[in-house]
């Protein structure tokens, strides 16, 4: 039975809980019946089981030194297999139901930290360690799933066989029942000991392997270095410094797994001579049937024996515990509400924006962004030039609300920014950044990624051309449907920076933000990737954030930045005939071809 | 080698008896551990069936018989029993665990120190994670079949034996009807296993899907949040996380359908022992105790089985992971020492290119053709052009790294395949343009150029090219880390540390690969004035952008589609109004505008 949709549904904020242990049981809504089964037949299992010492007393007791014959031999026979059916049958119902509710309740927590963290805001993403984050999403919420499949039912299942069977003690000899759980206790310390000791271990051994990983790949990844210096011995002597130190690590860890085996056997092995000459005797002296006793020595074992688990699972559920808090930190995230706003208009924007006052503070009291003065019109281009930290960044992306302002108001079309659902923003603004981003798919997916509609190969096509990309494409074997990254062809920045040229194109923004970077990618395709600009910009209110000064004379308005604020503004002809920053970097423009020149001809 | 070859994390391959057979030649230098964990498992096994026995006889001669001696008697065999029986357990995870230990660390070594002598071109094929999981995985993957596959089939089948033993002594015929299931309980856990090996395989494989999903969605956030992607993205990610939940599912109830049908297979066993028994104690052909005994050995008997049929089912993956290594350990370098090679214990000397054309691969077109080069000793050669012209190339034939594929190269008058690889490379210091740092502090970094350095020389080294500044601004000066491959360094101050590296290795050619691409300009220059005493002494090639470094050479060499377009100084060349004035121009007029504009300078300022 498919879990229904409902359930796949649960927003997990609704789960958050002071405590641990109640988190969990709130996380597993949905799934609890379905845990209560499997741990139910899990104990109906472990009663067939019993059923079945009970059956094999009757057959020694009753069949065969009563001589009572009243149920045959074919039938006790029968009642064996029956018993083994109904135990094995619901040893499988219960693994069924427990990797339902495992799988069940990790497919809704990877789905629902999946969305969240596309949701989550830009603050949190920069503050936040890539490698941290995919580490909580992938290995913790997989410690979390083995703590449900394994752990949880488990625990469940030991109980279970321990209560039913001692009851069944109990009711075949009450003083042979308590003899026999005397040295529990103490399987229990030694094993939650020794499994404590052997975690640890096992944690300095991974480290080591973690070393030794990096001391492989540093070499591999660096064998151009030790081929010059020819070091090879060296690094042989290095490797065998850290291989050797792993195997010492290894043996350690090594030591505590092979204590725990024998020193739990001697105990259990005690316990089960103490049980087994009491019964005799009392079997003996006639207190207990025959068949009382073969019942007794084996159900025994099903106590004793699963209680030295106990201990692992123990210390396994802390480490599970420690995942379950590391992903929890995650959700308690706050959440970008993408369709928040009250305005959302039918048509496509003009494009008109109005500055006024506007301020930006990531942290209260640094100002990122101070008194941002100035008015766009429909298709202008408006360039901002200032060296790295100016806030020119920050400044375009208070446009799709990737951050919001503090301070003054930014009107779009006339009304106030924050009144648009950021969605509807987005959908309005294309972005080309410095450093392209593509995803390892085809290139056609990638054109056609966010475009959010069935796009024809034609329409593909001549994004791709007016991109100036189309006929390097059609140079790779597979052409649209090469894949791009570490599987597939490696682009080189230019080339990526195209096949992002004409995502943008496909997607046909009102407003376009351009992080004009040609600085790494050699003349030739600068003027490409320049001509494929310049189609993307046709008709469409542009921001340019510019690094050098080529790149902004043809603008409508030119921002000069400086520690968050516009120092300069205006047009090109109207900046060069004003001191300041704006005309010192164009006089140094006229220097470089002067001194060329004079290069030159000292050559010649 | 299939188009799949470095693809398939984990693939299955026939039985392959020479493979199985050079496995376990690996335990041969450590027989002592694998004959004590064998010897010890046997007894572990043996002393199981023995004190299942001994339970019988607490039944039959104890309390049947009513003798309250023969009960202790029994029981105090028991217990020491018991103690070897534990004395055992402890020595034969301890022997297995350390062989295994010993093995993965035995393959480690092997592979690592192979890999340092192959070439180049085996890098180049290769990719790094496909060598790294065969050092890390498949090392483990062999061990564990050659330790605790071991020990599981001696326990598997030593208890098998030996409840045999006991079940024939008690009643044969019973041990008869027992011997018949054994084959069936063995082929249905055989193919049990083989299933639930695959469905693991499928449940990986999406497990990695899952992961590669994490990754994009977190590191191109941006992009996604900018596209307003979201909702299309969480489709495509429900279907990976849907497709996991069924193979999972698959996995988990193919794992919990086993026992079970093991167990009702031996079920019928045991009601075939209550059946056929019952009517022989009738008539006391059997004992109850014999009858209890049956039903433990019974009983107990799927463990050995499933164990026998993981191991079985594991063996063939664990022969594959051979497979794989023993294909990186026989791997032959392309690049080797000729027999006879020779150390010179000089390389000094002029060194000529004849008629050298190379390929990387062979159905490549030659990336040099036909290619003379004569460099007098002391020269400094300065190498321009487009990227893929062969620049590269060139350095890589010259440090042997590759070999012409016809042609010859001479150092020193002599064909330089004539002289060992250790008495060229270490003679020559190269810098490339990825600079490569180790984890360790910068010292040991520096170090690496010549290990015997003192204190001295290496800030000497660091003084010459400029990097002493830098380096006393960090709080533990020369003790400071650089991280995991110097991620904790900034690019142009790896490339600081490198140059200083290969300089103080003292080399008598020098070899610099867009050393400096990544310092700014001021540092650069002063790195050319410490090098100068350097670059005038050896014989250098120098692939730059950076003019001032090309402008200084004794000669320029523009190469374009592995031929030299232009030679000359550079006064020379720039009057012939060719390539190299185009080259020269474009790139004076981006290095001054780089140089003079003010954001750039405050950047760099602010760093």
């Amino acid at each position: 039975m498919p879990p229904s949709s409902h359930m796949l549904d649960l927003d997990l904020k609704s789960t958050i809980s002071h405590h641990r242990l109640a988190g969990i049981w709130k996380m597993m809504k949905g799934f609890r019946l379905r845990y209560i089964g499997a741990v139910t037949s899990l104990g109906l299992s472990a009663l067939a089981k019993t059923f079945t010492f009970l059956l094999l007393r009757y057959f020694v007791d009753t069949y065969l030194i009563q001589q009572d014959n009243r149920i045959g031999l074919p039938y006790i026979a029968l009642g064996f297999v029956g018993l083994a059916i109904l135990e094995g049958g619901f040893t499988f119902l219960s693994g069924v139901l427990s990797s339902q509710t495992a799988e069940g309740i990790t497919r809704r927590l990877r789905n629902y930290l999946y969305d969240h963290i596309q949701h989550l805001s830009f603050t949190y993403h920069s503050k936040t360690k890539t490698g941290e984050l995919i580490e909580r999403s992938t290995s913790d919420v997989d410690a979390l799933r083995r703590f449900f499949s394994d752990q949880a039912t488990n625990i469940g299942r030991i109980l279970m066989l321990f209560i039913i069977n001692f009851v069944t003690l109990l009711n075949l000899n009450v003083k042979l029942a308590w003899v026999s759980i005397i040295v529990i206790p103490f399987i229990l310390a030694v094993s939650i000991f020794l499994f404590k000791k052997v975690s640890s271990a096992y944690e300095s051994y991974q480290q080591q392997e973690a070393i030794l990983s990096t001391t492989l790949q540093e070499n591999l990844s660096g064998v151009r270095v030790v081929k010059a210096f020819s070091r090879q011995r060296y690094e042989m002597e290095k490797f065998e410094k850290d291989n050797w130190e792993k195997y010492t690590r290894g043996k350690k860890l090594l030591i505590m797994h092979s204590l725990f085996w024998p020193v739990s056997d001697i105990l259990c092995g005690a316990q089960l001579i103490a049980g087994y000459l009491i019964g005799a005797m009392m079997a003996i002296n006639g207190e207990i049937s025959v068949g009382t006793y073969l019942a007794y020595s084996g159900l025994v074992i099903y106590i004793i024996y699963p209680l030295r688990n106990l201990g692992r699972i123990i210390v396994q559920t802390s480490t599970g515990l420690v995942s379950y808090s590391r992903v929890m930190d995650i959700i308690k995230e706050k959440r970008e509400p993408l369709d928040q706003g009250d305005y959302t208009p039918q048509s496509n924007l003009r494009g008109d924006f109005a500055f006024l006052n506007v301020g930006f503070e990531y942290e209260p009291g640094d100002q990122t962004l101070a008194d941002i003065n100035f008015s766009v019109k429909p298709g202008q281009v408006i360039a901002l030039l200032g060296s790295t930290g100016s806030g020119k960044s920050t400044l375009v992306h208070l446009l799709p609300r990737f951050y919001e302002y503090t301070s003054g108001k930014i009107l779009l079309d006339g009304v106030e920014l924050n009144r648009y659902p950021r969605k509807f923003l987005r959908q309005q603004i294309g972005i080309v950044e410095q450093e392209p981003f593509l995803f390892s798919r085809t290139i056609r997916e990638n054109i056609t990624y966010g475009v959010g509609r069935e796009v024809s190969d034609e329409e593909v096509e001549q994004a791709a051309r007016a991109a100036a990309i189309h006929d390097v494409i059609l140079s790779f074997q597979e052409g649209y449907q090469t894949i791009v990254g570490e599987r597939g062809v490696t682009l080189s920045g230019g080339q990526k920076q195209r096949v992002t040229i004409a995502r943008t194109l496909l997607k046909n923004p009102r407003i376009l933000i351009l992080d004009d970077s040609t600085s790494s990618v050699d003349t030739e395709t600068e003027a490409e990737i320049r001509e494929a600009l310049w189609n993307l910009m046709r008709n469409r209110t542009t921001f340019i954030i510019a690094h050098r000064i080529q790149s902004v004379a043809d603008a409508d308005l030119i921002l000069v930045m400086d520690k968050g604020r516009i120092i300069q503004h205006g047009r090109h002809a109207d900046l060069i005939n004003q001191t300041g920053v704006y005309r010192e970097i164009f006089n140094i423009q006229a220097r470089i071809e002067d001194e060329l020149e004079k290069e030159l001809a000292s050559a010649g | 080698m299939p188009d799949n070859y470095f693809d398939e994390e984990e693939f299955e391959t026939r039985f392959n008896g020479k493979t199985l057979s050079r496995i376990l030649k690996l335990t041969v230098p450590h027989i002592k551990w694998v004959i004590g964990f064998l010897l010890t498992i046997a007894i572990v096994a043996g002393l199981d069936s023995i004190g299942t026995y001994l339970v019988k006889m607490v039944i039959d001669n104890g309390i049947l018989a009513g003798d309250r001696t023969a009960v202790i008697k029994v029981l105090i065999m028991y217990g020491v029993l018991i103690f070897v029986q534990s004395g055992s357990t402890f020595l034969f995870i301890y022997l297995a665990g350390i062989l295994g230990e010993r093995i993965r660390y035995d393959l480690r070594k092997k592979m690592f120190n192979h890999l340092q002598a192959l070439s180049l071109n085996y890098y180049s094929k290769t990719p790094v994670g496909w060598i790294m999981a065969r050092v890390t995985s498949d090392s483990e993957r062999v061990a564990d079949l050659v330790t605790w596959g071991l020990v599981d089939s001696t326990w598997g089948l030593m208890s098998i034996v030996t409840s045999m033993v006991f079940m024939v002594a008690i009643n044969w015929k019973l041990a008869l009807i027992v011997l018949a299931l054994l084959p069936v309980l063995f082929i249905i856990a055989t193919y049990f296993q083989r299933w639930i090996l695959a469905s693991y395989r499928a449940v990986r494989k999406t497990n990695s899907k899952i992961v590669g999903a994490f990754n994009e969605n977190i590191t191109g956030v941006k992009v996604i949040k900018a596209l307003g992607r979201e909702p299309e993205n969480l489709d495509e990610f429900k279907a990976i996380t849907e497709k996991m939940y069924h193979s999972s599912f698959r996995a988990a109830w193919l794992s919990a359908l086993f026992l079970p049908t093991v167990q009702i297979i031996s079920a019928l066993a045991v009601a075939a022992v209550v059946w056929y028994g019952g009517g022989q104690a009738k008539i006391g052909a059997l004992t109850v105790g014999g009858i209890q005994a049956f039903v433990s050995y019974i009983t107990f008997m799927m463990w050995p089985i499933q164990d026998l049929a993981r191991v079985f089912a594991e063996m063939q993956q664990a022969i594959a992971s051979a497979e794989r290594m023993f294909s990186l350990i026989d791997s032959e370098p392309q690049i080797q020492d000729r027999p006879k090679a020779i150390d010179p214990g000089t390389i000094k000397g002029d060194i000529i290119f004849d008629h050298v054309t190379f390929r990387y691969e062979k159905d490549e077109k030659p990336v040099l053709n036909d290619f003379s080069l004569h460099v007098r000793r002391g020269e400094t050669i300065a190498l321009v052009g487009p990227t893929g012209g062969g620049k590269s190339t060139i350095i890589n034939l010259l440090c042997r790294f590759y070999e012409p594929e016809s042609g010859r190269i001479y150092i020193g008058g002599r064909d330089y395949t004539t002289l060992s690889l250790q008495s060229i490379q270490s003679r020559i210091g190269v810098v490339l343009q990825t600079p490569h740092l180790f984890s360790g502090s910068i010292t040991e970094n520096l170090r690496y150029g010549r290990l015997d350095a003192s204190m001295e020389e290496i800030i000497s080294a660091t003084k010459v090219i400029g990097a002493y500044d830098f380096i006393m601004h960090f709080e533990k000066g020369f003790d400071t880390e650089v991280g995991e491959g110097g991620g904790l360094l900034s690019v142009g101050q790896k490339q600081l540390l490198s140059l200083a590296r290969a300089v103080l290795a003292n080399p008598e050619v020098f070899v610099m690969d867009e050393a400096t691409s990544s310092v700014d300009t001021l540092t650069e220059a002063l790195i050319q004035k410490g090098m100068q005493a350097l670059l005038d002494t050896t014989t250098s090639f120098i692939i730059a952008h950076r003019l001032s470094t090309i402008k200084k050479a004794d000669r320029i060499l523009v190469i374009e589609d592995g031929r030299i377009a232009e030679m000359g100084t550079h006064t020379e060349l720039l009057r012939i109004h060719g390539k190299y004035h185009q080259l020269y121009t474009q790139q004076f007029r981006s290095q001054l505008e780089t140089a003079y504009n003010p954001f750039q300078q405050a950047a760099t300022a602010s760093d």
